[in-house]
């Protein structure tokens, strides 16, 4: 029982990061589809809850890794000389929730000053802190460390990039025709295929490996690209049939009426793209968040160190639950501010800046890199911004960004030094004996 | 303030949109100023002088508006610079036009009757132009919707460049005009001559600057 001592208040302090993140950051992937007025304020409450919370279980269990044992490697704090038994898992387990408390109070720091962190970059950051004091400069899997922070910059550019391409191609091909209604006859359903084979690839693609039981083996691996290529197809096919009904006979109409019909046909799209960005947030950005508590639920069940764990269901369950929660409370506000913010941004917009930065993060993800979905949108919105397809667009958010990466990681680690330490002080004695007590129970 | 509300600043086409068919509606009065002052209806000028001044006025606000809400650290699809030039001179469009009405009020003048025609055309000649610059300005706002590129932009940079030969026209009419009323200046006295000289430099001057507004309403388009 002495377990459910250290299993409770971190678990509560995973629940407080979810809540954090459901209250202030989930509203932003839905952003592009909010802004574009495509979706009312409480269906995009209501639909970011599900995909955020679906995301986080089915496919937070990938990058939960990376926090867990691929900043620090446990092994090497397990094999540190002149340790007693049960005294490396408890070191591991007050290492945890001291990277999980330093994460959690940087991040209110952080948005009491007004910087815009991301809760995975706090979370890589705290973790390498405690590693750092646990086990020394060594523990550190520094490579590990630096492709992370790479990919911090990269996601946003990469975002950026896509951001660029899609609406270009959006603007050349439907936009700057003569007839745009004609021309999205013709274009959107191409548009509306891949979308939808990037949407279900990014819930497909190994993401159900939880939930996929025997026999569905085949939905998980490449047959994902299949399985994605005909939910695709099936969904141009559909769109054909509606935007032909939509948009016939109306290639005569003045072109701005001709641009708003062809921005509408794009609506439903742009819920769907957005949709998959709250999925891949969830997947991403949630996951690191109950990363640590997933580590200690591991460690105080089994008292021992292993390298390979499953991932308990329930603590991705608590991360969706907390967001969730976090919606319920102020997430409607959070959505309605940004409801009236972003008024420039289009439907067409918007699908190209969530297509974009869902791919991105869904990339990451695979790649086990925790980066921030929040960033990555923004990225792609500055590429469609390059692209002019926006009015105004404020650069020096980007400043703001690489300002809040550059101070995040030592002042979360410095933080998770301090917890750790204090942790250590105080609690290692009575964690260690707990733990050795339920390893003579379970013996 | 979260990162994504921050990012997005505030349109400024709508307003500017606005602001030329604010400045359109001023450049309109021509007209009727034009015929109360060839009919010698010295009320109308008074009334329409100041209608052109309050259109005037209400353009110059939209005027500062934009400028106000486009904060240095904004980027747009469009050169900074550019549009606040296209502004201002869209803006001294008005004031021309502001110029001309409040020359016509300021002394009782007639029109010699051996001008009345050719002045006419001058002046339709420089509605045409202002109308040329109009229906493409109009278009920012489409513009800004295809991103500034594609069918739309070629169609709004073929109007601009039939504004180029419409102000030459305009030029060369007012010309022939200045002749001609230099050769009355037997029958005419020395300040009705400065008076009609001045008058129709502010004309030319609407023709002038709309012809400025289009060559930077083309450069916006055309620069990425």
């Amino acid at each position: 029982m002495g377990c459910l001592i250290i299993i409770l208040p971190t678990a509560v302090l995973g629940l407080y990061m979810a809540w954090n993140i459901g209250a202030n950051d989930v509203a932003n992937s839905m952003g592009c589809a909010v802004g574009s007025k495509s979706i009312s304020i409480k269906w995009a409450v209501i639909a970011a809850g599900i995909c955020e919370f679906a995301g986080s279980v089915l496919v937070g269990a990938h990058v939960t890794d990376t926090v867990r044992k691929g900043i620090v490697d446990p092994m090497t704090i397990a094999s540190l000389p002149g340790l007693g038994p049960a005294e490396a898992p408890a070191l591991l387990l007050v290492g945890m929730a001291a990277a999980l408390l330093a994460a959690a109070v940087w991040l209110n720091v952080a948005t009491w000053m007004g910087m815009p962190v991301s809760t995975s970059h706090s979370i890589v950051g705290a973790v390498a802190g405690y590693g750092i004091i646990a086990a020394g400069w060594s523990a550190v899997h520094w490579g590990k460390m630096a492709m992370i922070v790479a990919s911090w910059f990269l996601s946003p550019v990469v975002g950026g990039l896509l951001g660029y391409l899609l609406f270009k191609i959006i603007s050349r091909l439907i936009l700057g025709r003569e007839r745009p209604v004609l021309a999205a006859i013709a274009v959107t359903p191409f548009i509306v295929f891949f979308s939808m084979a990037v949407v279900t690839l990014a819930i497909v693609y190994r993401g159900l490996k939880h939930l996929a039981g025997e026999g569905m083996e085949w939905l998980t691996g490449n047959g994902a690209f299949l399985v994605a290529a005909a939910v695709g197809l099936l969904a141009a096919l559909v769109a054909r049939v509606l935007i032909r009904r939509a948009l016939r006979g109306k290639e005569d109409l003045p072109l701005a009426s001709q641009l708003e019909l062809v921005e509408r046909v794009f609506a439903p799209l742009v819920v769907v793209a957005s949709c998959s960005v709250a999925f891949s947030h969830g997947a991403n950005d949630v996951a690191n968040a109950v990363g640590p508590l997933a580590a200690i639920v591991d460690i105080a069940g089994s008292c021992t160190v292993k390298m390979q764990v499953n991932v308990p269901l329930w603590v991705l369950v608590l991360g969706g639950f907390g967001i969730v929660l976090g919606l319920a409370t102020f997430g409607h506000r959070v959505m309605r501010t940004i409801g009236t913010r972003i008024t420039q941004i289009t439907p067409s917009r918007g699908v190209a800046a969530a297509i974009a930065a869902t791919i991105t993060v869904l990339v990451c993800t695979r790649l086990k890199l925790p980066v921030s979905t929040t960033h990555t949108l923004v990225g792609a919105v500055l590429g469609i911004g390059l692209a002019r397809g926006l009015a105004a667009v404020n650069r020096q958010v980007t400043r703001k960004i690489f300002g809040s990466w550059v101070i995040t990681v030592p002042a979360a680690a410095i933080l998770a030094m301090v917890f750790f330490l204090l942790g250590r002080a105080l609690f290692l004695e009575s964690i260690r004996d707990a733990l050795s007590q339920a390893a003579r129970g379970a013996g | 303030m979260g990162l994504i509300e921050e990012l997005f600043g505030k349109s400024p086409f709508g307003p500017l949109v606005e602001h030329t068919k604010k400045v359109h509606e001023c450049v309109k009065l021509v007209r009727p100023l034009s015929q109360a002052f060839m009919k010698g209806d010295h009320d109308e000028i008074h009334r329409l002088q100041d209608e052109v001044s309050k259109l005037e006025y209400e353009a110059d606000l939209i005027k500062h508006e934009i400028r106000e809400q486009l904060p240095r650290r904004y980027f747009m699809p469009v050169d900074r610079e550019e549009l606040e030039n296209f502004l201002r001179c869209q803006d001294k469009i008005a004031d021309s036009v502001e110029d001309f009405a409040v020359i016509l009020f300021i002394r009782k003048t007639e029109m010699h009757p051996d001008l009345k025609d050719d002045f006419a055309q001058f002046v339709e000649q420089i509605l045409k132009v202002s109308n040329t610059l109009t229906d493409a300005a109009v278009e920012l706002q489409t513009l800004a919707e295809t991103s500034f590129g594609g069918a739309e932009a070629t169609s709004v940079l073929d109007r601009i460049a039939g504004l180029g030969e419409q102000e030459w026209n305009a030029d060369r009419m007012q010309r022939r005009l200045g002749r001609k009323i230099y050769s009355l200046e037997a029958d005419l006295d020395p300040v009705t001559i400065m008076f009609y000289d001045k008058m129709l430099q502010a004309l030319g001057h609407v023709a002038n600057e709309a012809e400025n507004t289009g060559d930077l309403l083309r450069a916006m388009i055309l620069k990425g």
